[in-house]
């Protein structure tokens, strides 16, 4: 009898688990993982151009060593921090975003500086190299926004009323955003 | 007095025109594939001529029979908010080109307004046709007639370049047959178990019915048999039998039903109607004339060019 009752008790235990959604966030937390990997494999894609451009570059443009040194440095930089899907706190992913931004704007910083080296701008090689890198940061852009979106879904998700007194329980902690690039609210400046 | 309302109509009138030219936005895109899946061409504004249209329509139709990649040409005057990349990006993933399981759909878009040409190459496709090549393809063969104003030399040249390209690209449709047949296989092999199943028990059912209680060999028959009762086909017999080896009598109570009667039977059945279901599901979509887009999703992948 004594067993049955443990049997039953823990069929129950099982049965409330499921249905106070600790399935549902462990489906939603996987999926903010999935998406930060993604972002990350991007930006390591980035950074696995750079050695490429920066060499192609340097055939050409051999004087501008001051733009192309921030450029490897600031890559460096950021391949040092790597930051695990678990360990996602708002200090940490800032962080990360920070020395992310510097490599971006060290390569749009060389990128402009290249328009005045015409022999690099019709080398086939350069162009499609621009054109790799044109699309890791929109492959970066994508996959920023997805985990924004996957994030936002299980924030939403753990905050809600029932899942919140088990998330906490459970240790489903609330996940950070990436925000919008410091400089992407401003225009642009254009100069002649 | 007058001349108010002269300016208010000059301003109607305006508005009249710019409303009828105004930017559109991802969803007004007409997706000409759904009403003919010959069709790939979104051209509302008539940029392209028929001619080119008819000819891109046969390459991509060719293209995609071959290798299942599944392509969407729009070409536009203006868009709204005026990136060319967000706009494919979004026409991309909000119609879902390209297959669900392999992502390989592939976004063509000319805003010529904007200057812009813009592919987007679907997850499963950036490894096929990488943006490096499709940077290639619009400087060698787009950009030029572009900055010409000929649309329909720039459109057909890239499109038949990226055809060549995909050439020697085949895997894909021998793999999606197969999944595909895989698919219409698994409610088959499901059927075939269950019929297996059944022919064991019943196995080992006879076979256990032949066996002698007394020497364990299956030499049991059935030697004599008395009716007890028949009540709504259901006999009732007691059935004696005898082992040829030990020569040990058992005697058996056994209901059968009775195939003479032909009440309320009913009773069995069930088997073979297992299998009328599932079996020819898989495929779905198509019909007959208009064409569909699989939900394929999109990371980004492709590059575009100022012209």
């Amino acid at each position: 009898m004594k067993r049955i009752m443990r049997l039953a008790l823990i069929l129950i235990c099982a049965l409330t688990l499921s249905s106070c959604g600790y399935n549902s966030m462990v489906e939603k937390e996987e999926a903010v993982n999935t998406a930060w990997s993604n972002v990350e494999n991007q930006y390591q894609r980035r950074a696995d151009l750079i050695p490429n451009l920066v060499n192609t570059v340097k055939g050409y443009a051999s004087h501008e060593q001051e733009t192309l040194e921030s450029v490897v440095n600031a890559r460096s930089k950021a391949t040092q921090i790597t930051l695990n899907a678990d360990e996602l706190t708002p200090e940490k992913l800032k962080a990360y975003q920070a020395a992310q931004g510097e490599v971006g704007s060290a390569l749009s910083r060389l990128l402009a500086v290249t328009e005045n080296y015409p022999e690099l701008k019709a080398n086939e090689n350069f162009q499609e190299l621009q054109a790799q890198l044109e699309g890791t940061e929109n492959r970066i852009s994508v996959e920023r926004r997805n985990f924004n979106q996957v994030t936002q879904d299980y924030n939403t998700y753990i905050r809600k009323f029932p899942n919140n007194l088990f998330a906490g329980m459970f240790g489903f902690d609330k996940k950070p955003y990436f925000e919008a690039e410091a400089g992407s609210q401003k225009a642009p400046e254009v100069k002649f | 007095m007058k001349k108010t309302i002269i300016t208010c109509f000059v301003c109607c009138l305006l508005g009249l025109v710019k409303g009828w030219a105004h930017p559109y936005q991802v969803s007004e895109i007409p997706m000409v594939h759904l009403q003919d899946r010959t069709r790939y061409v979104s051209n509302p504004d008539q940029i392209l001529s028929a001619s080119t249209v008819s000819s891109i329509d046969n390459i991509l139709y060719a293209l995609e029979q071959r290798t299942g990649i599944e392509t969407l040409v729009v070409a536009v005057k203006e868009i709204e908010g005026g990136d060319c990349f967000e706009f494919a990006l979004q026409l991309g993933k909000q119609n879902g080109v390209g297959k669900k399981q392999t992502d390989n759909g592939l976004v063509i878009l000319l805003v010529t307004e904007e200057r812009c040409i813009q592919f987007v190459t679907g997850y499963g496709l950036e490894g096929i046709l990488p943006d490096a090549i499709c940077k290639r393809i619009q400087n060698r063969f787009m950009n030029t007639p572009f900055s010409q104003g000929d649309w329909d030399n720039g459109m057909l040249a890239g499109i038949r370049a990226i055809d060549s390209y995909l050439k020697d690209y085949q895997d894909g449709t021998e793999q999606r047959a197969e999944t595909d047949s895989m698919a219409d296989l698994y409610p088959l092999l499901f059927a075939a178990l269950v019929i297996l199943l059944f022919c064991f028990f019943a196995y080992r059912r006879m076979r256990r019915k032949s066996q002698c209680p007394h020497c364990k060999k299956h030499t049991l028959y059935r030697s004599d048999s008395r009716l007890i009762s028949n009540v709504h086909g259901i006999r009732r017999e007691e059935v004696v039998y005898t082992c040829s080896n030990c020569g040990y009598t058992v005697v058996r109570e056994e209901e059968s039903r009775d195939d003479r009667h032909d009440g309320f039977g009913g009773g069995r059945g069930g088997g073979p109607i297992i299998f009328g279901g599932g079996l020819f599901g898989g495929r779905g979509g198509g019909g007959f004339s208009g064409g569909s887009f699989g939900g394929g999703n999109f990371g980004g992948g492709g590059a575009g060019s100022k012209f």
